[in-house]
């Protein structure tokens, strides 16, 4: 997918001033707080899970090359195909190869991240196939023509209503003369339109949230049970995963999903947790021909070499996201591509570079909430601090921003200069701000003061002097 | 180069070292998964497992009866489905052909279904305890579009089958050996759903509106 993430700025502001959408993500901030946590105080051993998932994620990045090559040993003893692909390209390009070669017309989709990072719809449709999303959250922001705002419920962005007009304006071709507007009659339109296209499909195409080592499984976690749809009504399987989605044995993707959906939505188990082993066996009377799975790399390999393996770790279960106090006030699409929130934060600029999108580690307010969250420990708040150090170094950031910390460094670096020019300020300012002790206004403050924010003043003394005080009266 | 040779030289230049050697890679396949130690089972609460299991059954939704053998089965789903207004139609597994479905007054299609049947009746593999799910294998007997097609999913569970959590299930699939594993391992908690719009729950989305489990002792 094409990066959006150099114009963050200014998609922050208009997302901050799009009063529907701060109404849907009003919606969204506390449900998924409160039910994550109601769902991890039901299981006392989930800290120790999680202590077990990094030791599980670590043990396999440190030998993915061994696990990966096991996987595809087990795949191929099983009947399917797995393709290696570098890059964003090389993957479209399989996934365009193998639907021609089974002469497809239309192609059903799951959701998968990884498929929309590669772009594989925009590449599918460019060779001339149908593509239709199944997952009812994808395929409403697919009639929008949008893409996810959130990695688990990407509609999560758009109310009832707007809903509403997307299925009045897409499906009358189907036969809806009416505007929906209960929830219960959106699901059940959805439900039938989509259920022809399941039974016309020749190729469905799904993601994996884990890749079995041992078996050759490809795991998919569904509520919906529209992957299950889509990778076993048509006559072709593609399986899209990025390479650090492989584990060892069952069990420790077991271990995985104890975690995946408490994080996630709550849920002590998704409802649908399948295990697709291959194409259908010579007896089977159902499930598709042909088995494909299409490994991607994608800058990957490249995370492996330095403190960002960290974030090989991630399962994409978006905990980071639903507690993020930015992502809360500016929604998903602000960020420009893929992944949104403290994780996308991360991976955009690794992805697509610093120069496009080093404004996203910036957005962030340390609080470190997204680290107590995550369910396999990535340390979120120090990697964004290593991405704003590289942006520093590299020369990228704003150039006020680069004086201003350069400035900052030589005060710090000549303590007696630092006092007295912090004394000298703290003086002016209570000065300035005479009587009311706290400002309305200020030069260069840009908007910072609409809608009647202030700014306290400080009361004359630098906090070095109020201490060093202190420490002298309390010795007399 | 291949892709997969680009892709595994990229991955080892990230590493920071080259292929591993045969005993490395000898000692790894002898492991039993990534850690050293046994999985880590969650506690289950107090109580006998059909108990634990109907209480994380109907946490999502789903139902359940208990019945005294595998005979009754035709009969509770006619009462199932007369309960429910629907007509005396199935679609049922193969692997549960052997009952007098007729003789319960169901008039039952075995094998796979192509959608259009209201009612699929299949029978578990497995069932799991600690969150009441149901594991279900692909294969002729236990066709896979049978558990998502049909609108009511009724699902036979036999109490030898149900174990308390999913590790012993992967331990029974590898007793079957190497490649054991059938193309698809269902494990299945509750009726389809979805919380896409407005967060929303609804039950139905795309699979099975509803889900009853028909535990038999």
């Amino acid at each position: 997918m094409e990066s959006l993430s150099h114009a963050f700025k200014e998609r922050s502001v208009h997302a901050l001033k799009d009063e529907t959408l701060q109404v849907a993500l009003h919606r969204a901030k506390d449900g998924f707080a409160v039910k994550r946590a109601k769902a991890v105080e039901g299981l006392p051993e989930f800290d120790v899970l999680r202590d077990r998932a990094v030791e599980i994620k670590n043990h396999t990045l440190e030998n993915l090359d061994h696990y990966l090559e096991r996987y595809e040993d087990a795949v191929q003893r099983n009947g399917g195909k797995v393709h290696w692909a570098s890059s964003a390209e090389d993957a479209c390009r399989i996934v365009v190869e193998i639907c021609r070669a089974a002469g497809a017309k239309m192609i059903t989709k799951g959701k998968s991240m990884v498929g929309e990072e590669v772009g594989i719809n925009v590449a599918l449709e460019g060779a001339g196939f149908e593509v239709v999303e199944t997952d009812l959250g994808e395929y409403i922001i697919q009639l929008a023509h949008e893409p996810p705002s959130h990695i688990i419920v990407p509609a999560v962005h758009k109310t009832r209503g707007q809903i509403a007009d997307l299925f009045h304006e897409n499906h009358q071709k189907y036969g809806l003369t009416r505007k929906l507007s209960e929830v219960p009659e959106m699901v059940n339109e959805a439900r039938q339109v989509l259920r022809d296209k399941y039974l016309q499909a020749d190729v469905g195409i799904t993601g994996a949230n884990f890749l079995i080592a041992e078996t050759g499984t490809s795991v998919i976690v569904t509520n919906e049970g529209n992957g299950d749809l889509t990778c076993s009504l048509p006559k072709v399987h593609i399986v899209t995963s990025s390479i650090e989605k492989v584990l060892p044995t069952a069990e420790d993707a077991t271990t995985l999903l104890r975690l995946l959906a408490r994080s996630a939505t709550g849920q002590d188990l998704t409802t649908y947790t399948t295990f697709s082993t291959g194409p259908k066996r010579p007896d089977d009377t159902d499930g598709p021909e042909e088995y494909h799975v299409v490994l991607v790399d994608n800058g990957r390999s490249t995370m492996l070499a330095d403190q960002f393996r960290e974030m090989l770790r991630c399962i994409r279960c978006g905990a980071c996201m639903n507690h993020c106090p930015v992502y809360g006030a500016i929604g998903g699409h602000a960020y420009g591509w893929v992944y949104p929130g403290p994780m996308g934060s991360v991976l955009t600029p690794l992805s697509v570079g610093l120069k496009e999108a080093g404004n996203l580690p910036n957005a962030c307010t340390l609080n470190g909430h997204c680290a107590e969250v995550c369910p396999v420990r990535i340390p979120l708040p120090d990697l964004l601090r290593t991405l704003r150090h590289r942006e520093y170094q590299l020369k990228l950031g704003l150039k006020p921003l680069r004086w201003g910390l350069a400035a900052w460094v030589w005060f710090t670096a000549h303590p007696r200069i630092y006092r007295l020019g912090t004394r000298v300020q703290a003086r002016m300012l209570a000065l300035l701000a005479g009587r009311k002790g706290r400002f309305t206004r200020m030069p260069l403050a840009g908007g910072w003061f609409k809608g009647g924010r202030d700014l306290p003043a400080p009361q004359g003394q630098t906090f070095m002097a109020v201490w060093q005080r202190r420490q002298k009266e309390r010795r007399q | 180069m291949s892709g997969r040779e680009t892709v595994l030289a990229a991955i080892r230049r990230g590493l920071g070292r080259g292929p591993l050697g045969d005993a490395a890679r000898r000692a790894l396949d002898e492991r039993q998964g990534a850690t050293d130690s046994a999985p880590l089972l969650p506690k289950l609460p107090k109580g006998p497992l059909p108990q634990v299991f109907r209480v994380g059954l109907e946490k999502v939704s789903g139902t359940m009866s208990e019945i005294a053998g595998m005979d009754e089965v035709p009969g509770a789903v006619a009462g199932y489905l007369a309960g429910h207004g629907l007509a005396p139609e199935a679609a049922v597994a193969p692997s549960l052909e052997s009952l007098d479905w007729s003789g319960a007054g169901v008039q039952a299609a075995f094998g796979p279904t192509r959608g259009g049947d209201y009612a699929g009746v299949s029978l578990a593999w497995r069932g799991v305890a600690e969150n009441g799910s149901l594991v279900l294998l692909s294969g002729p007997e236990n066709p896979t579009s049978l558990n998502f097609l049909p609108d009511h999913h009724i699902v036979v569970l036999q109490g030898k089958d149900l174990l308390p959590h999913l590790e012993p299930v992967w331990a029974a699939l590898r007793e079957r050996g190497r490649d054991g594993w059938p193309r698809t391992v269902n494990v299945i908690t509750g009726p389809s759903r979805t919380a896409d719009i407005e967060l929303t729950i609804q039950l139905g989305a795309h699979g099975p509106r509803s889900l009853h489990v028909l535990l038999v002792d």
